[in-house]
This record gives structure tokens, C-alpha cells and sequence, in this order.
């Protein structure tokens, strides 16, 4: 009887366990970096469905990122241990271009970059 | 197939183009940069200049099409000739952002040529003034109507292409090179256009590395001259935690310099003694030796420069040495808020003369951008 009180105590545990884990899970996380007048990386790639933590800081000014296909229209702060932090997801397949929003000198409209959203299986 | 998905990518720009603007991407702003100097150079006076009030418009006029414009004072006060100052439309183009990879862009713009022509608000650069090789080989703040194309391939790689207005080939010197020699939009003489282009490579952690070039056919109005420029540039910037290092080299090259100043020299009396070749390179390392975040942030830096205007002149001219220089720039950058720049810095220049010493000087500068 007391064996089995222990098995049952063991099997909860590790049922307890699992169930834990996979809601913990991290999502993943890409973390970009802004400056004068690029960001970097400037193309992620992401799976249709995965959610993905953008962690955005800047090396200098305060930059804009805008996602284009989402209501994404954040200010990133100034250098510093600001940062942003927004989580994104997509439901098509396609190219999401990401640019800065805010006027940050002579090369902003070049400060651009690209999302790429495929099919799992083309992972 | 990549070709296939390039074409339909600008074709579906080309559609969006004309879709009205969404949300908060349409709308003006203003915004501009401001440089403050205290300049003594040995064994002058010392002078205080607000040497640039710069504004930057821009307007979207939907999420793809956007104006920019930067409109610049020079040393405060704008009279008659340049002697006081200058009033420059540097920047006033359209961008039509057709996709990631293909762009056009027309009206006044920057010539991309170099690391600072295109990234020269203070707080972006060390020292009060900009490099000499910016200034006297690359002829910053180097600007010029045309039109041109833009974009970012791959994870990376960057481009831009114009055609603008070439060089007044009439108005080089032996001091500044080609300097002088900018038509600036100005009811620009356009026989013949000029080319130029950049690539950037930024798909390694780090560090951005650059080439740029500019041809074009100069002599327009120096008769019986046949005088092409072109200017070959290469760079590269590092930064990685505290440490940022650059460096740049620059080639220009003038043919049919001998009967440019022949012709020169019978139209204005002197001969300008203009090189067949100028060169220049620095280097700059840079340590930010306090690097708690504003306002704990302040970055010390050393650069070395070597450039010479006359760096090969025609069959028949001598170069002179005074025009091969070089310097050391040594000074330091404190960020009390990361878009103010407080500047500090001892210029030690010397040249090949050895009649003619050029002055050593100490310089002060405060800058900021909003």
C-alpha cells in the first residue's frame, strides 16, 4: 500500500513537471539592433504561426519600428538600458517589411528590414 | 525565380504607391541638428562659431512616398558672398519606396561617397570639425540634384545609385581639390550627367563596410578640355562594446589636367594647379572609457589622417609640398544625454613643405540633434 502511495507521488510529480515545462516554455527571442541608419539583423525569418519576442534597443538616437501588417508602431529609446520588447506572429506566409518611424537623420528611409514568414515545412 | 518575385515585389510597390496613406505613417515632422565651435588655431585669435543650423523636414505623404528636406545655415549669418556664411538646400528628394530592395529617389540629394557625407550629425562622429579627408579629397557636405535608385539585398547588402549634375572642373584648386567645384543644384549645367554609387555590406556582427564611387565628365565649361573625375572610395567601421574603430580611403583622379590649367591660366591669369591625382586615408580608434549611459558616457578617441591634393600633377607641374599633409587628432566626446555631444580636441597638422608649417590647433565644440 505504501509502494503505491510512492508510484502515485511520482507519477503527479513528473505529470506536474511536464505540464510545467511546456507552459514556461520561452518563446524565442531575436534580438535587433538599431542605429544610424540600419538595423540589425535587417531579415528574420520566422515560421506562420511562431511566436517571436522582437527585444529592440538603440546604439544611438531614438529610432521608430514600425511592422508593416500589424498595428507595431513603437519609439525604441534612446542608447541606454531601454529597450522594447513586443511579441509577433503571423497568420500568412509572405514578406512583413519593418522600418524606422521616426526621423532619425539624412539616412533614415534607408533604416529598413524584412520579416519572412514560410510555411513550417519550408522551414 | 528570385528575378520573378523581384519584378512582381515592385510591381506590387508600384500599385501600393498610389494606396492613401495608412494611419501614422502619414504626417510631417521636423527635426535638425546644431553645431557650436571655439576654434583657436596657433598662433591666431580664437573665434567662436555657431557653424551649422541645420532643419530637417519631412512629410509622408502616404506610407511609400516620402519627402525630405534639409535646409542648412552655415557660420550664422548669411551675407552677400560666402565670406560670412551659406545657405544650403542640401537635401529635397522624393522617395518612392517601391520594396525592401528597389526604391527610387529623385530631387536634391546627398552624393553617397564616404562615411561622414551621409552621417554627419555631431553626435555620430568624433572631433569638432569633420576629417580633413572628408573635407578636402571627399567634399562633404557633397550634394547635388538627380535622380537615382535604392536598396537592401539579402541580410545586408545595400546600394544606392544616382545621376546628378557633374563637377564644375573650372572651379578646382590646388588647396581643396574639387571641392569648389559643386554645382549644387543650382541651375546645374547638365551636358553631360555624372554617376555615382555606393555599396555597404552590413551582414557581419559589427561591422560595416563600404565602396563608393563617383564619375563623371567635368569640363563643360573650360573649353577644349576633355577633364573626367572620378572619385574611388573604400571604408570600414567597427564598433563593438566600447571600442569603435574606422577607416576610409580616397582616390581622385582628374584627366586632362595639364590643358585645364593651361586653359584656366589663360581665362583667370593663374594657373589653379590642379592635380592629376589626390589621395587620403585615416584611421580612428575610439574607447568609450565611461560607458554607464548617459550622462555617464564619455568616449576618447585618436585618428591619424594623410592627404594630399596634389598627389600626382600633369607632365610639366611640380606638386607642392605643403599640400601633402597629414595629422593627429586626439580629443574626446561626452554624451550628457546621447543625442548632445560636448567635444573636445588638439589637431597637430604638418605637411612635406619645407618652407611653409601649417598650424597646430585646439578646438571645442558643442552639438545636438533633436
Amino acid at each position: 500500500m505504501k509502494t503505491s502511495w510512492r508510484w502515485l507521488l511520482v507519477c503527479v510529480t513528473v505529470l506536474l513537471t511536464m505540464l510545467h515545462g511546456s507552459a514556461v516554455q520561452e518563446r524565442r527571442v531575436v534580438r535587433i539592433s538599431a542605429e544610424r541608419f540600419s538595423f540589425t539583423p535587417s531579415r528574420i525569418a520566422l515560421a506562420v504561426g511562431e511566436q517571436v519576442d522582437l527585444v529592440v534597443t538603440s546604439d544611438d538616437t531614438a529610432h521608430g519600428l514600425r511592422i508593416e501588417g500589424t498595428d507595431v508602431d513603437l519609439t525604441i529609446p534612446k542608447r541606454g538600458p531601454g529597450e522594447i520588447r513586443v511579441t509577433v506572429s503571423f497568420d500568412k506566409a509572405g514578406r512583413y517589411e519593418f522600418a524606422c518611424s521616426r526621423m532619425c537623420g539624412a539616412g533614415h528611409n534607408y533604416m529598413r528590414g524584412e520579416i519572412i514568414v514560410r510555411e513550417p515545412a519550408a522551414q | 525565380m528570385q528575378k520573378k518575385w523581384a519584378i512582381a515585389g515592385a510591381l506590387q510597390g508600384l500599385l501600393l504607391l498610389g494606396m492613401p496613406a495608412a494611419g501614422r505613417a502619414q504626417g510631417s515632422g521636423l527635426s535638425g541638428y546644431m553645431e557650436l565651435h571655439y576654434n583657436k588655431v596657433e598662433p591666431q585669435d580664437a573665434i567662436l562659431d555657431f557653424h551649422r543650423f541645420v532643419l530637417l523636414m519631412s512629410h509622408s505623404f502616404s506610407p511609400r512616398i516620402r519627402f525630405v528636406g534639409e535646409l542648412e545655415v552655415e557660420h550664422a549669418i548669411v551675407e552677400g558672398l560666402e565670406d560670412k556664411g551659406e545657405l544650403e538646400l542640401e537635401q529635397a528628394y522624393l522617395d518612392f519606396l517601391l520594396t525592401r530592395s528597389f526604391n527610387l529617389r529623385a530631387g536634391m540629394m546627398l552624393v553617397p561617397v564616404g562615411i561622414i557625407n551621409e552621417r554627419h550629425e555631431p553626435p555620430v562622429f568624433n572631433g569638432v570639425e569633420r576629417p580633413f579627408v572628408d573635407t578636402v579629397i571627399i567634399p562633404t557636405t557633397w550634394f547635388e540634384a538627380g535622380v537615382g535608385a535604392h536598396g537592401e539585398i539579402g541580410n545586408g547588402l545595400r546600394y544606392r545609385i544616382l545621376a546628378t549634375a557633374p563637377l564644375d572642373a573650372a572651379e578646382f584648386n590646388a588647396a581643396e581639390g574639387i571641392r569648389e567645384g559643386q554645382q549644387h543644384g543650382a541651375e546645374a549645367n547638365v551636358r553631360n550627367f555624372a554617376a555615382t554609387g555606393r555599396v555597404e555590406y552590413l551582414g557581419i556582427a559589427h561591422l560595416t563596410m563600404g565602396a563608393s564611387f563617383w564619375a563623371g565628365d567635368s569640363s563643360f565649361s573650360v573649353r577644349g578640355v576633355d577633364s573626367a573625375v572620378k572619385v574611388a572610395e573604400a571604408d570600414a567601421r567597427y564598433h563593438r562594446g566600447p571600442l569603435e574603430l574606422r577607416g576610409e580611403f580616397a582616390h581622385v583622379s582628374i584627366s586632362d589636367a595639364d590643358r585645364l590649367n593651361a586653359a584656366l591660366q589663360r581665362q583667370i591669369g593663374v594657373s589653379p594647379n590642379v592635380a592629376s591625382a589626390m589621395r587620403g586615408f585615416y584611421g580612428e580608434a575610439a574607447y568609450r572609457i565611461w560607458n554607464a549611459g548617459a550622462p555617464r558616457d564619455l568616449v576618447t578617441f585618436v585618428r591619424y589622417e594623410n592627404f594630399d591634393t596634389q598627389y600626382r600633377m600633369p607632365e610639366g607641374f611640380v606638386p607642392l609640398k605643403l599640400y601633402d599633409r597629414d595629422a593627429w587628432i586626439v580629443g574626446a566626446t561626452y554624451f550628457p544625454e546621447p543625442d548632445i555631444a560636448v567635444k573636445v580636441d588638439y589637431v597637430r597638422l604638418a605637411n612635406q613643405s619645407g618652407i611653409t608649417k601649417p598650424s597646430n590647433g585646439f578646438n571645442v565644440g558643442l552639438g545636438w540633434w533633436f
